[in-house]
């Protein structure tokens, strides 16, 4: 990072030693980066449970990992989802951590997990039988298998960690705002590695109120597109192992910054102007000490909804070079929710290892008002550097993560 | 940097005759703080943590438009949410949008930054009985990357009693304004740490923090008041976080 002179108002860069994901194109990073270079969609019509419309989801169909008869309390779709992410072999997340225990003890390594679900999916079904009944089932656990750092916790403890531990739930900005924290405390030294990212899993209360808001597509969603009709929910964890800067993690890529900001202006609609995701752009490049110019990718937010995909484009033209190319993902996952911060940081990560551009699955006529260049179908054999991913959520509560291949 | 000030601090509890026996006084929920357009979308947790953070921050006079804060709860938006899920097992019913969006855990977050007109970041995060203690962390934390104040929310509303009695039982919320620079002899806390002492707890504490998860704040509260300085528990339950306070 020669080249890259750092300010004051600036955060120290953290490696990222591992990562995993478990999503609807399968387990593990290899599954996801087959579908993006493919730009094939893993979206299919709804089976976990009923709705009363027509929508397509992004469903995890991978057989998920049991919870140890230890921790059977934590037992929830989003706690199996987590852990089948975090034990998954072929990227080796959890030997990370546990090489990182060794070198830095267990209290020294932070979990911080976004969600905005939670375990709600099991809390739905004890609902059904509260009404019926006056009372919850009696397996009902509402502090560990649903309150929002039930899913963190329970990977603190299986993985044997005393240290820094909580949720961020901040609707669809979760775990991208989850990785800002992680690194906020590495940087500082009140840890030196953090378990970051977001899990988030389909639920009747999120289909339904999507739905309620008229922001559920019926058919397959078209982010980006003049066409485009609304969201296909996913679900997914995205899991990260960050590690503070030293001399034998250097050939590992960096997480260079989160922007963060809010819009101040409306519990579910987007600032008109866009002015806080520009605002989140802007301080991730600050933090970072960077030009936009340096970005070689940005993955977008774009939920395929009419006015989010609108306004982000807005934005994202009114800060940035001409020539940024940019991508929306979510025609191929769904829109993870409060995981979706985390996966698309992963897809940057995935973008930058193998030096592709994703397309964007779904897009096949730019909206003609958008004046970003944003790409349709993957492009391979690039040169990368920088990426960035756009996280928005409900509340104007917005995050902007900035990444890097290594430099070592 | 390995402490922070502490400018500001407000409390508000359902049941504010349970406040005198720690020798603290809480405010009343001001419903005129939250325009009437907006108030009626806003549930009781709402308007309680809007208080507490709206009295803390006019005590010192401080432009909350200018202010990051960080919300902490452990159930958040519990009614609103409660609401929506006895809905659910009814297929056709349908869910009202505001009382979707308003069901997130940063909603309360989102109202203030409305409010005040502030883009600056807000988050809103959860720890069960760290809430506290993982607040205070985060703060600290961003205390480091900035020379602005930050505003701490810690708070939680009644429960329906069927999710996890006792938890639930009073409503709390406190607020505390937190700053890298001192003024006015403000006292100051450490970083919070996981502590090998054993700290004799006062037993009426636990009885409420078990009842009001907020209120893990009360000993850092009193402290603050009788000047005390003072090792102070941030939860009651193994694994114990500490700070410590000093004037």
């Amino acid at each position: 990072m020669d080249n890259i002179k750092k300010r004051s108002s600036t955060i120290e860069s953290v490696r990222i030693s591992a990562y995993s994901t478990l999503n609807a194109c399968g387990l593990g990073n290899q599954p996801l980066l087959n579908a993006l270079k493919k730009n094939e969609r893993a979206l299919a019509p709804l089976e976990l449970f009923e709705v009363d419309f027509k929508t397509y989801v992004g469903e995890i169909k991978t057989p998920l990992e049991t919870l140890s008869s230890e921790y059977q309390d934590y037992q929830s779709r989003n706690a199996q989802v987590a852990l089948t992410a975090l034990n998954c072999c072929d990227d080796g997340l959890r030997l990370a951590v546990e090489a990182a225990k060794k070198c830095y003890g267990n209290d020294r390594i932070a979990v911080i997990i976004g969600t905005s679900t939670s375990g709600l999916y099991e809390t739905e079904s004890a609902y059904d039988y509260l009404l019926k009944n006056n009372e919850m089932p009696e397996d009902f656990n509402f502090i560990s298998r649903h309150a929002y750092q039930a899913t963190g916790r329970l990977l603190q403890l299986e993985l044997g960690l005393t240290g820094i531990c909580f949720a961020v739930s901040t609707a669809c900005s979760s775990s991208a705002k989850a990785i800002a924290a992680g690194q906020r405390l590495i940087a500082n030294g009140l840890c030196d590695a953090a378990l970051v990212g977001g899990v988030d899993t389909l639920c009747r209360l999120t289909l339904r109120g999507f739905h309620s808001l008229s922001l559920i597509s019926e058919s397959f969603c078209q982010p980006m597109d003049e066409n485009r009709a609304g969201i296909n929910i996913g679900e997914a964890a995205g899991l990260l192992l960050l590690e503070k800067n030293h001399e034998a993690n250097q050939h590992q890529p960096l997480l260079l910054s989160v922007g963060e900001s809010s819009d101040a202006y409306h519990m579910s609609h987007p600032h008109p102007e866009g002015l806080g995701a520009q605002q989140a752009m802007r301080s991730a490049l600050l933090l970072a000490d960077i030009d936009i110019e340096q970005i070689d990718y940005l993955n977008l937010h774009a939920t395929a909804t009419k006015i989010n995909d609108k306004i982000e484009a807005k934005a994202v033209f009114a800060l940035s070079s001409p020539n940024l190319i940019c991508s929306a993902t979510k025609g191929i996952t769904g829109h993870t929710l409060g995981a979706s911060g985390a996966l698309e940081t992963i897809i940057a990560l995935l973008a930058l290892e193998h030096q592709f551009i994703p397309g964007s699955c779904g897009l096949e006529t730019l909206d003609p008002e958008f004046l970003c260049q944003v790409n349709a179908a993957p492009l391979l054999s690039q040169k990368l550097r920088l990426a960035m991913s756009n996280s928005f959520g409900f509340g104007g509560n917005n995050a902007s993560v900035i990444v890097a291949k290594n430099y070592g | 940097m390995d402490k922070f000030f502490i400018k500001s601090t407000a409390i508000c509890c359902s049941d504010r005759s349970l406040l005198p026996r720690f020798g603290l006084d809480g405010y009343e929920v001001d419903k005129s703080l939250i325009p009437i357009a907006l108030r009626r979308r806003t549930a009781l947790t709402t308007r309680m943590a809007i208080t507490v953070a709206t009295k803390a921050c006019e005590k010192i006079g401080i432009d909350t438009s200018k202010l990051s804060s960080v919300f902490v709860s452990l159930g958040g938006e519990i009614q609103v949410t409660d609401a929506l899920c006895r809905l659910l097992p009814d297929k056709k019913a349908l869910l009202s949008p505001t009382q979707f969006h308003n069901s997130v855990h940063n909603t309360t977050a989102g109202y203030w930054g409305i409010l005040n007109h502030c883009p600056l970041p807000s988050t809103a995060i959860a720890a069960l009985d760290d809430g506290f203690a993982m607040g205070l962390i985060e703060v600290g934390s961003q205390l480091q990357q900035t020379d602005e104040d930050i505003l701490l929310v810690c708070y939680d509303e009644i429960w329906p009693t069927y999710l996890a009695l006792p938890i639930g039982t009073y409503a709390f919320a406190c607020a505390l304004v937190l700053s890298k620079t001192q003024q006015d002899n403000n006292p100051y806390v450490t970083f919070p740490k996981i502590m090998p002492t054993q700290l004799t707890l006062n037993l009426h504490w636990c009885d409420l923090v078990k009842q009001a998860p907020a209120a893990a704040a009360i000993p850092l509260l009193q402290a603050i008041k009788q000047r005390k300085n003072k090792c102070i528990p941030l939860n009651i339950k193994a694994t114990l976080w500490q700070t410590h306070l000093y004037f």
